[in-house]
């Protein structure tokens, strides 16, 4: 499709510059001709009479336009052959055509202006800078505007085409006069269609382009909608797996235990003993029920927590999110034995992990200093970042789920927003104190 | 090393362009050694007298130029009749081969000047020390100026002289007027001897021939056109007045016209001559040929009331062309003809002219020269008397249209004096015809 309309481009180009080739060679021819006419009836004396001025020589005249010409032919050549040409390299030809044609208009002694519009023409097919292509056109337009024969031929005197066409006989004149015109307008003409074709073609491209980024933006909110669809669906898979976790072993334990409890109760006053043996296996039966809440809990915890010890886990969250991102991200503990309960290990690896993606998301943070340290039985967690921070701390920015973390193992937490962004959370220990 | 074959092909490419620019230079430099300066002039007098020795002075400034120019040489075309010589010089112009220097017509100078072919001499002129326009007489200087540029120097200058057929004048018991007569006593002087001596009914001496009224108007301080053209003045009383004793003196022929022939009778005891003119006619051959019948001389136009002795005053010009490509040398041989002193003076000695340059007319050599060819017992006229009438003399006006101008109002005039209309009004109607011609 592109290229059936450049080659249209083309061929208006070709045609007009065909044209305008073919008007300064005719009045260059037509100069010379005429002179010779003269010069052979012997009415030069009478001829200069007439005339305002006349062309230094007609024959350097038509030699000069003929080069002129023939290098604008060569600059379109150059261009249209040489596809793979640099943009650098048409906007030098254009330059280059700018210069040709206004050195062959004042050659024509601004007989001939139609140049311009073949400058025009060029200009609004290759140039697509808008300023580029406005300060192009303003160029040309204030060109054909002064470069204008009747205007110029005030202030300084100009040869005239039309008085070497009026040397002939009147009916001689009025041919010549047609062909003049016609030529003229010709060279309008071509110039109006030319424009009208490249401007509609410009506007079917626009269109295209409009359709193609509509067809985009459907395509990214259905993206959008099946990404929402898949969350929402994950989240009911997780909430059918906790309802199933929950009632294949809470659900069971506790009914058991309720059962158990029911037995005690019709057992009590008849047999102590029998009740002391029942309540011993109760106790025993929720014991083993905390144990399987404890392991479904476990199924829940992160991956590399379930596996892996706390400091290797964070050590290796810090590895993956300094690949993944470009932020340089320092982890420093004073603590050999980082041993805590499942809770805390979990809720100071989701701390650090929230704190890490807020200040790369929210602080676009290049270097993030972590440190974990356990001063008068309380673990202190600081991390630090050097990115934008911020003025005024507004809860959302990842900084609520922090703190009810912290606070659900009553601890405290305070962040700062100048220099870079600082989370500092105190979270008191439960050393040793075990459930069993 | 694995470079040297790009090192060998810079080497070689540097060498053959090495070489071109020696052959290219070298070629400059034959060319050089010859310049060719062409000279457009044509063959014979500009005054319309007879010259057999148009080329000489031209031949001796070439001369001198050669010598002082080694390597120059000056081409000129011979033969160029001076009839042909506008149409000659308009096909150079056209074909864009004209001279680099050149003699330019009095009738093509404003048409030439305005075309643009002619170079503007202004900055050459002040760029040479050696050059000083005052040294001009005036008027012939401002002759070579079109727009208040100055387009062409001049290189001979002619003023108008009035003849005096002296033999009529002692036969009438009439004495020669002096330098500083006036439009009365010329007036007068017609009055007397214009009759009928052979007593057949028909006038056949007359008081003047070929008068016409711009030279009354010339000798009564009058202007008929604005410097620029843009305006004319008939209605000026100095003009009317030129007008009007025109026709005084046409009335006392009682319609009958005066001939050539009349004068070349000797029947004629004035008549308007340019300095060429008297010239050519007073020193032999010539004289033998014309005006062989009776004793003559030549003293300054009679000065009306408002104005002096004075008259028209025509220059021979030469220019440079705007599209020479040896400025310089164009401008040192134009100054050469134009402004030497030694050639200046062979003008008067090969010519039939005046030099433009006022300490050679008004030199004792130029009186010299001047008196070698004639009788005994005329009197020649003084170079301080020559270089007043040319310094003070009247210029035509350069502008586009006067020719064309100047034609139309000869033509109305001679019909105002001929026929019998009023003067006054139909100087007025002329007027409005005129300025509408040229505002055109």
């Amino acid at each position: 499709m592109n290229d059936r309309k450049d080659r249209y481009v083309t061929l208006f180009q070709g045609a007009m510059l065909a044209l305008n080739f073919a008007a300064v060679t005719l009045i260059c021819v037509f100069i010379y001709v005429t002179t010779g006419r003269i010069l052979e009836h012997y009415h030069a004396r009478a001829f200069l009479d007439e005339v305002v001025t006349i062309p230094e020589n007609p024959k350097t005249n038509l030699i000069v336009c003929m080069a002129l010409m023939g290098t604008l032919v060569a600059t379109f050549t150059v261009r249209q052959f040489r596809k793979e040409l640099q943009n650098k390299w048409v906007v030098i030809t254009l330059i280059l055509d700018m210069l040709i044609c206004s050195a062959a208009i004042y050659q024509l002694d601004f007989n001939y202006n139609g140049l311009l519009l073949l400058v025009f023409a060029n200009v609004i097919a290759y140039v697509k800078d808008g300023k580029m292509k406005l300060l192009f056109v303003v160029l040309a337009i204030i060109g054909y505007l002064v470069a204008d024969y009747e205007l110029l031929s005030i202030y300084m005197p100009l040869y005239n085409i039309d008085d070497y066409i009026q040397y002939y006989s009147f009916n001689t004149q009025q041919y010549l006069f047609s062909i003049y015109n016609i030529i003229l307008s010709l060279n309008i003409i071509l110039f109006i269609v030319y424009c009208v074709y490249v401007i509609n073609a410009q506007r079917g491209t626009i269109e295209e382009v409009n359709l193609l980024y509509h067809e985009l933006q459907t395509a990214n909110e259905q993206l959008k909608e099946y990404a929402d669809m898949s969350e929402r669906m994950a989240q009911t898979r997780e909430r059918n797996r906790l309802a199933r976790e929950i009632h294949d072993t809470l659900g069971h334990t506790l009914t058991g235990i309720a059962t158990g409890l029911d037995a005690c109760l019709t057992l009590i006053d008849a047999s102590p003993e029998q009740t002391k043996k029942q309540l011993l296996l109760l106790s025993k039966v929720s014991r083993e029920g905390i144990r399987d809440i404890r392991r479904s809990v476990n199924e829940l915890r992160p991956d590399s927590l379930e596996r892996l010890s706390l400091e290797v886990a964070i050590r290796k969250m810090v590895t993956d999110m300094s690949q993944v991102s470009d932020v340089q991200i320092y982890f420093e503990t004073d603590e050999k034995h980082l041993k805590f309960d499942e809770d805390e290990e979990n809720a100071i690896y989701r701390v650090i992990q929230e704190s890490i993606t807020n200040a790369v998301r929210h602080g676009k943070a290049e270097k993030i200093w972590i440190t974990l340290k356990k001063i008068d039985g309380e673990i202190l967690l600081i991390i630090k970042d050097n990115g934008i921070g911020c003025d005024e701390i507004k809860s959302g920015f990842g900084t609520k789920h922090i703190k009810e973390r912290i606070e659900m193992l009553r601890g405290t937490v305070t962040f700062a927003g100048q220099h870079g962004f600082t989370v500092t959370a105190h979270i008191p220990i439960r050393w040793g104190e075990m459930y069993d | 090393m694995r470079m040297r074959p790009l090192y060998k092909k810079i080497l070689a490419g540097a060498a053959v362009i090495l070489l071109l620019a020696g052959v290219f230079l070298a070629e400059l430099q034959i060319r050089k050694k010859e310049v060719v300066l062409e000279f457009g002039m044509f063959t014979g007098s500009n005054w319309d007298v007879a010259n057999a020795n148009s080329f000489v002075i031209i031949d001796q400034a070439i001369e001198r130029f050669e010598k002082e120019h080694p390597g120059v040489r000056i081409h000129y075309y011979s033969g160029v009749r001076k009839v042909d010589y506008s149409e000659w010089f308009s096909r150079k112009l056209l074909a864009g081969k004209e001279p680099d220097v050149f003699m330019v017509l009095g009738t093509d100078f404003n048409q030439f000047s305005s075309l643009g072919v002619m170079k503007n001499l202004d900055e050459l002129m002040e760029q040479d020390p050696d050059f000083n326009k005052e040294k001009y007489f005036s008027s012939a200087f401002r002759t070579g100026q079109y727009g208040g540029v100055q387009y062409a120097l001049p290189y001979e200058t002619v003023p108008t002289l009035m003849f005096v057929n002296k033999t009529l004048l002692t036969k009438e018991g009439i004495e020669m007027p002096d330098q500083d007569w006036t439009w009365e006593k010329m007036y007068d002087i017609c009055q007397k001897v214009t009759k009928d001596v052979d007593g057949d009914g028909i006038l056949d001496q007359f008081g003047i021939y070929n008068y016409d009224w711009m030279d009354a108007v010339c000798s009564n301080g009058g202007e008929v056109f604005q410097a620029d053209g843009s305006e004319c003045y008939f209605t000026d009383d100095r003009i009317v007045e030129s007008v009007k004793y025109i026709r005084q003196l046409n009335e006392l022929y009682q319609g009958q016209k005066v001939v050539r022939e009349d004068f070349n009778g000797g029947n004629v005891a004035f008549m308007p001559l340019t300095f060429a003119e008297y010239r050519t006619y007073k020193t032999y051959p010539y004289k033998i040929k014309r005006y062989a019948n009776f004793r003559w001389d030549c003293i300054t136009m009679p000065s009306g009331s408002q104005g002096e002795n004075l008259s028209q005053v025509d220059t021979l010009l030469m220019g440079i062309s705007a599209r020479t490509k040896k400025e310089k040398l164009a401008w040192e041989f134009l100054k050469l003809l134009t402004y030497d002193e030694a050639i200046q003076t062979e003008i008067f000695r090969y010519s039939q002219g005046a030099s433009v340059l006022k300490s050679v007319t008004q030199s004792r050599e130029m009186e010299s020269i001047v008196q070698e060819d004639m009788e005994e017992g005329d009197t020649v006229i003084s170079g301080n008397l020559l270089g007043r009438v040319i310094e003070e003399g009247q210029i035509e006006p350069q502008f586009k249209k006067y020719e064309q101008a100047k034609a139309l109002s000869d033509n109305e005039i001679s019909k105002i004096v001929e026929n019998d209309k009023t003067v006054d009004s139909s100087l007025k109607i002329l007027q409005r015809e005129i300025n509408s011609y040229l505002q055109q």
